[in-house]
């Protein structure tokens, strides 16, 4: 099995958020807290209602994954009790283990017995197969999604065997250790084969520590503790209850209020938190990686920005620094394609960064890097290139975007903002009707596969600025293949070097989430994506 | 008086099927669909995939086709299934109707309890100090907005006691003390914007009723004051108050979007919302003919009130 190193969470960023007051020292001990205590119930937030029910494969939003995680399970999970995941994280849910054959071509997982579904069936290495033979598509898969997103993340599975009821073979195509990391997310759990897909929209047939007991539309999901839970002691919690809070004022006053034991992973900023920290100073604040950055789509399909010169200078163009504190309010880091260190795995640092485009120490010289090179395809101020920017028509989208449109301004850029509402957003995207967009990505696990492949892979429906290298595939495919974690990361860099250098994607920053928990509220440890430890089933509450 | 309510059963039926094509259109104008929201939760779009879900939620078809659909299924009272949940929409609607319906009637109660009076004294003390304190009042119910007056509520509440309403609805069979509280913090939320309305219009008519000749005699001949004001005048001020109410009943209705929002009550108005964000047709439709019913309702109740207080309208020529 490949093994990366974790990196450890510098105390550099320990010292800054305690010197800004937001973390209580009860943060750092939730994870070694005393002897946890069983019962209660947990009440969380959402900030929508669930927009396909529990069915979490035909979503990608965390309004799904994080209510709907605690009903199922998966073959592997990162540990819910460690905040920084790695593949040495990962440990066994149904698969008690797992084993990596013939050169990491095969990868074999021993599943747990005395598994049953909420519904009383017995869980199986049939149902291991049905799930990922319906999630690649695979041409005699016996059921089908109405959405799949993440077919990609699968293209490299071969097949998949049920050798016996208790031991699932998934066959690759090509050596991928990265799968494993992608098994671990909370986008991929199992379903149960005799539960058609569809069912998962209105109601949850799972393995998982909680069982659905009342879904009030619109207003909130009931979850009750599963007496038959495999693994015993757990789930700690009587029940969980998430209301559905649509407005965030109202939000922050229930957490505030105590009506709200925890908030909604990438809900805090750090303004909200400075108050809420105000307010009731016990409250445990963690600031952690949402693994959503913000970043700028450029056509590399439509002029002018089918001209690299342009798009870097756009990229030099902005300042990244400015922006984060400017719309942020300092709760960002700057980072490239991957999160950064000390917040994600696999990004550049800082240090690594200061040679890219636009992330130099001196904002005039990117200013001025960016003039020269709008002069040299014949733009100026004084005679700008007139462009729409487009974004979704919802705040955190239009604040960036409107920042982004001042620092173009003055490098010979007029552009003019056009808001595009939700329901149009990903299909303009997708489409490239547009020239240049102001954008937010979100990441599942923070892994370079789930990453790579879906925004940058010649192709991928995801790539909205449709830049197609074929020097740039290669090496996402080696880093994919290579079984060296310290080569594979070195490879990383590398991609992530040669994409900031193509403008392909312009990274401005990653945003940080303020995650806050009342202190009774025990084991709610936020990772760095905000898509995977919404278990639940080590949660305790010392109320 | 059969005529006359026949007759406006017929413009209401007239109007409903106007309605409905409008609300058909307008919603069909606001770009994107169900499947576009449905893609955009998963963060991409196929083409293919997007022909088969319109397909399969029946929506593929011409737009007058679903428009006459809608129509059959309004006769036979099916309100046809959510897109969005998968849901019979009357099962989706029917928990949200009472909460509004209780909201908007506690408001409007709240708002008459203290518009009337408030008004009455106004115009009897006119141009005095407590005349113009009371305007003032209404002058600031007018201009502060129930949704910022909901959230000053909110963090008042958070702030002073670190309490706030319960975030979920609470029968009264269940508790009845805190569904009361639920509710009237909303209530005299909203009710305060349309007791001021109310207030305004009680003070104008009232002044005006008072010059009449007939209310001149009756001091003339030495009733009292409370039985001139109470008896005579305010009976025959009360016309334009009664059409007030009533269009601030049904306006509510549908207008309390961001109330509902605040105190995160699971009505018509935020339910309503959602559903267009979603561009859940079956709901959204279902729902503003919900609201138009009402409104249409409310005003022939007010129109069969008039006769009640003033003998002199009659109906029906």
């Amino acid at each position: 099995m490949s093994r990366a190193r974790i990196a450890p969470f510098p105390a550099l960023l320990i010292a800054f958020v305690v010197g800004a007051g937001l973390i209580s020292p009860a943060a750092s001990q939730t994870a070694s807290a005393p002897t946890p205590k069983s019962g209660g119930v947990l009440n969380m937030m959402l900030r929508e209602d669930l927009s396909q029910g529990f069915a979490i494969h035909e979503t990608s939003t965390i309004s799904t994954v994080w209510p709907a995680m605690p009903c199922f399970n998966n073959l592997v999970l990162f540990d819910p009790l460690k905040k920084t995941e790695s593949v040495e994280t990962i440990i066994g849910e149904l698969a008690e283990k797992w084993s990596w054959q013939d050169n990491f071509r095969n990868l074999v997982f021993f599943l747990r017995k005395n598994v049953k579904w909420h519904d009383g069936q017995p869980f199986t290495s049939k149902d291991v197969k049905f799930t990922f033979d319906m999630l690649r598509e695979a041409p005699d898969a016996p059921a089908k999604l109405r959405i799949n997103p993440r077919k990609d993340w699968y293209a490299n599975i071969e097949a998949i065997e049920a050798a016996d009821p208790h031991t699932a073979v998934f066959r690759l195509k090509k050596p991928q250790p990265s799968l494993l990391l992608m098994l671990a997310s909370g986008y991929t759990p199992i379903y149960a084969a005799h539960v058609p897909p569809a069912t998962y929209r209105t109601a949850c047939v799972g393995t998982g520590p909680f069982k659905v007991k009342e879904w009030r539309k619109g207003e909130f999901i009931e979850m009750v503790r599963n007496p038959d839970y495999f693994v015993k002691g757990r789930p700690y919690l009587d029940g969980l209850k998430y209301f559905v809070i649509v407005e965030r004022g109202t939000r922050q006053a229930a957490i505030q209020a105590g009506k709200l034991d925890a908030s909604f992973p990438g809900e805090t900023t750090k303004t909200a938190a400075e108050q809420l920290k105000k307010a009731v100073p016990q409250l445990v604040i963690t600031p952690f990686s949402q693994n959503v950055s913000d970043n700028i789509i450029m056509n590399v399909k439509k002029p002018p920005f089918d001209n690299p010169k342009v798009r870097l200078a756009v990229s030099h163009a902005i300042d990244r620094r400015a922006l984060i504190q400017a719309v942020h309010q300092g709760g960002a880091v700057v980072g490239a394609a991957s999160a950064p260190k000390p917040l994600g795995f696999w990004g550049l640092s800082e240090k690594d960064l200061m040679g890219l485009p636009g992330y130099a120490a001196r904002p005039a010289d990117e200013k001025a890097l960016a003039k020269k090179l709008m002069g040299e395809v014949g733009f100026s101020p004084e005679k700008p290139l007139r462009v729409e920017i487009v974004t979704r028509a919802i705040a955190v989208y239009v604040d960036m975007a409107s920042f982004v449109i001042n620092e173009l301004k003055q490098i010979g850029i007029d552009a003019s903002l056009k808001q595009i509402e939700t329901a149009q957003w990903h299909a303009m995207a997708t489409r490239g009707d547009y020239q240049i967009g102001a954008n937010l990505t979100g990441i599942g696990p923070d892994d370079p596969d789930a990453n790579l492949y879906e925004n940058y892979a010649c192709g991928s429906p995801r790539n909205y600025s449709q830049y197609c290298s074929e020097e740039v595939m290669k090496m996402i495919d080696a880093q994919s293949q290579e079984l060296d974690p310290k080569k594979r990361l070195t490879l990383n860099y590398a991609i992530q070097r040669k994409l900031e250098a193509d403008a392909a994607r312009p990274i401005l920053d990653w945003k940080l989430d303020y995650f806050t928990v009342w202190p009774h509220v025990k084991n709610l440890i936020p990772h760095q994506s905000i898509y995977n430890f919404g278990r639940m089933q080590e949660v305790w509450s010392d109320k | 008086m059969k005529t006359y309510l026949a007759q406006r059963l017929v413009v209401a039926l007239l109007t409903l099927l106007g309605m409905s094509a409008v609300i058909f259109a307008l919603l069909r104008l606001a770009p994107g669909d169900i499947v576009d929201i449905l893609f955009s939760t998963a963060g991409y779009v196929s083409p293919a995939e997007k022909q088969a879900i319109m397909k399969e939620l029946g929506i593929d078809h011409p737009y007058w086709v679903h428009y006459l659909d809608w129509l059959r299924q309004i006769a036979v009272v099916d309100l046809g299934m959510s897109y969005r949940y998968d849901l019979l929409a009357w099962q989706l609607i029917k928990p949200l109707v009472p909460v509004t319906l209780e909201l908007a009637a506690l408001s409007i109660l709240f708002a008459v309890l203290i518009g009337v009076p408030s008004g009455v004294v106004s115009a009897v003390r006119q141009d005095t100090a407590l005349d113009y304190a009371l305007r003032v009042f209404s002058l600031a119910g007018l201009s502060m907005p129930a949704f910022w007056l909901g959230m000053v509520i909110i963090l008042g509440l958070v702030t002073w006691f670190a309490w706030i309403p319960p975030l979920s609805y609470v029968s009264p069979t269940e508790n009845f003390k805190l569904h009361a509280v639920q509710f009237l913090l909303p209530a005299l939320a909203v009710g305060y914007r349309s007791s001021a309305l109310i207030m305004r219009i009680t003070r104008s008519s009232l002044l005006e009723v008072m010059r009449e000749d007939y209310i001149r005699t009756a001091w003339a001949k030495g009733q009292t004051g409370r039985v001139v004001i109470w008896r005579h005048a305010l009976k025959n001020a009360m016309l334009p108050v009664v059409t007030i109410i009533g269009i601030e009943f049904a306006f509510l209705i549908g207008g309390l979007v961001v109330t509902e929002t605040v105190f995160n009550l699971p009505g018509v108005a935020r339910f309503l919302v959602q559903a267009i964000l979603w561009r859940d047709y079956p709901v959204v439709q279902n729902l503003v003919m919900f609201i138009a019913i009402v409104v249409i309702l409310s005003n022939l109740l007010v129109d069969m009130l008039y006769g009640v207080l003033d003998p002199r309208v009659r109906y029906g020529g």
